[in-house]
């Protein structure tokens, strides 16, 4: 099943082209990694990829509906996409469980129901004993965690990761690309992850590079036993 | 590659058999390094030619032990506390490969260091579910120096094709 398709993407700056036709699909279950120099479109390809901007041509779907049709694009966001990046992450006033609950309660879900999602979406990713501690409490690769947990907490089946490791050291790093791993594996999510670390970018089951705002290559390594 | 040292350190820990030792190393390696078995019986040979190990009689199924000597323990120590030479690197083929290809005048070098880029991260891939699957620590650290090996040489990929291609828009 197809979690979200970008057909011959387009987005340009002014005079700047930043993606120039690029098509892509990630299927639930499936970790594709984006790779590419700085100013190559990476972070562009993800933006559009979540609803977070629109593209200058060409059409970009999540779980079937084409976003160019949707009104309300942050509902799409709030309910279809989770995103994590390297910092900037959570809420420093609140805990780690209220951090995870909050885009849930945005949506309307109650309290009490918005608080068991999170407890559940923090034992996925290892978490629950942050649940009432606040985020200057939290090691770098607990606070990572929790965002991954808010990032995919009730339905939402895409997450969008840019650069999640960044200021991790790699056993961290691997930390947390064992627990996306792990949401595509057992819970069916589909993760698309920016990174400039090859080491990073290996646990996917795609690569992809991209170069001036196109995709050159994909080192597609889909083995029977990934599953 | 030391598989005398491999071995050495294995049986540091008591008497073995020739077949453990060989189970043990592939097990303690990741199975990165498969041993054959005459391998192993080759060096223990010489290893006890050199008075690093001794025969040690047979186990209760009439398998033939070795044990460590104390010169062998000496040898452990040595080759414990002496740091490894960057040498013998197979990365030398793609180095000079590279150092051709930006040298001809009719090579897409951009090609060269691309097809290398995708078979590095192909077994960047591989090394990562070997990763996955290990079990215990001497395993996935074993593996882990692959990973940042392979990693390196990406980099390095990474590193070639920006250079290059200053070189070539400075040049025309």
């Amino acid at each position: 099943m197809t979690v979200v398709k970008l057909r011959d993407v387009t987005r340009v700056h002014g005079q700047v082209r930043a993606l120039g036709g690029v098509s892509l699909e990630v299927s639930a279950g499936e970790l594709v990694a984006v790779m590419g120099p700085s100013g190559s479109g990476k972070s562009t390809l993800l933006n559009l990829a979540g609803g977070l901007d629109r593209p200058t041509s060409g059409a970009v779907e999540i779980e079937g509906r084409d976003l160019a049709a949707v009104r309300d694009l942050a509902a799409v966001r709030r309910r279809s996409v989770g995103y994590v990046f390297q910092d900037l992450n959570l809420i420093p006033s609140l805990t780690a469980a209220e951090n995870v609950m909050l885009p849930r309660e945005f949506d309307g879900v109650p309290a009490r129901r918005a608080r068991t999602e999170a407890m559940v979406a923090l034992a996925e990713v290892g978490a629950e004993e942050t649940a009432g501690r606040f985020p200057e409490e939290l090691s770098g690769g607990q606070r990572q965690r929790v965002a991954i947990a808010r990032a995919l907490a009730g339905e939402r089946r895409l997450l969008l990761a840019d650069e999640p490791t960044g200021a991790l050291d790699t056993a961290t790093g691997d930390e947390i690309l064992r627990v996306l791993r792990s949401r595509c594996d057992e819970a069916g999510a589909a993760v698309l992850l920016v990174t400039h670390e090859p080491r990073y970018a290996a646990w996917a089951d795609r690569v992809i590079y991209l170069r001036d705002g196109l995709i050159v290559d994909a080192a597609d390594v889909r083995l029977e036993s990934a599953r | 590659m030391s598989i005398r040292h491999g071995l050495l350190a294995l049986l540091n820990g008591g008497p073995r058999y020739g077949y453990q030792l060989r189970t043990e190393f592939e097990a303690s390696t990741g199975a990165t390094w498969p041993l054959n078995i005459g391998q192993v019986y080759t060096t223990l040979a010489r290893l006890e030619r050199d008075g690093l190990v001794t025969p040690n009689g047979a186990d209760e199924q009439g398998r033939a032990l070795y044990a460590i000597t104390d010169a062998g323990r000496a040898e452990l120590e040595r080759w414990f506390a002496t740091p490894v030479a960057q040498s013998d690197r197979p990365r030398d083929e793609l180095a000079i490969k590279i150092a051709m290809a930006v040298a001809g005048a009719d090579v897409d070098v951009g090609a060269v260091i691309h097809n290398q880029r995708m078979a590095t991260m192909r077994a960047l891939q591989d090394l990562t579910r070997a990763k996955r699957a290990a079990t215990g620590v001497a395993q996935s650290l074993v593996v882990d120096g692959l990973i940042f090996k392979a990693e390196a040489e990406q980099r390095w990929l990474d590193h070639c094709e920006a250079v290059a291609r200053t070189s070539k828009e400075k040049n025309v």
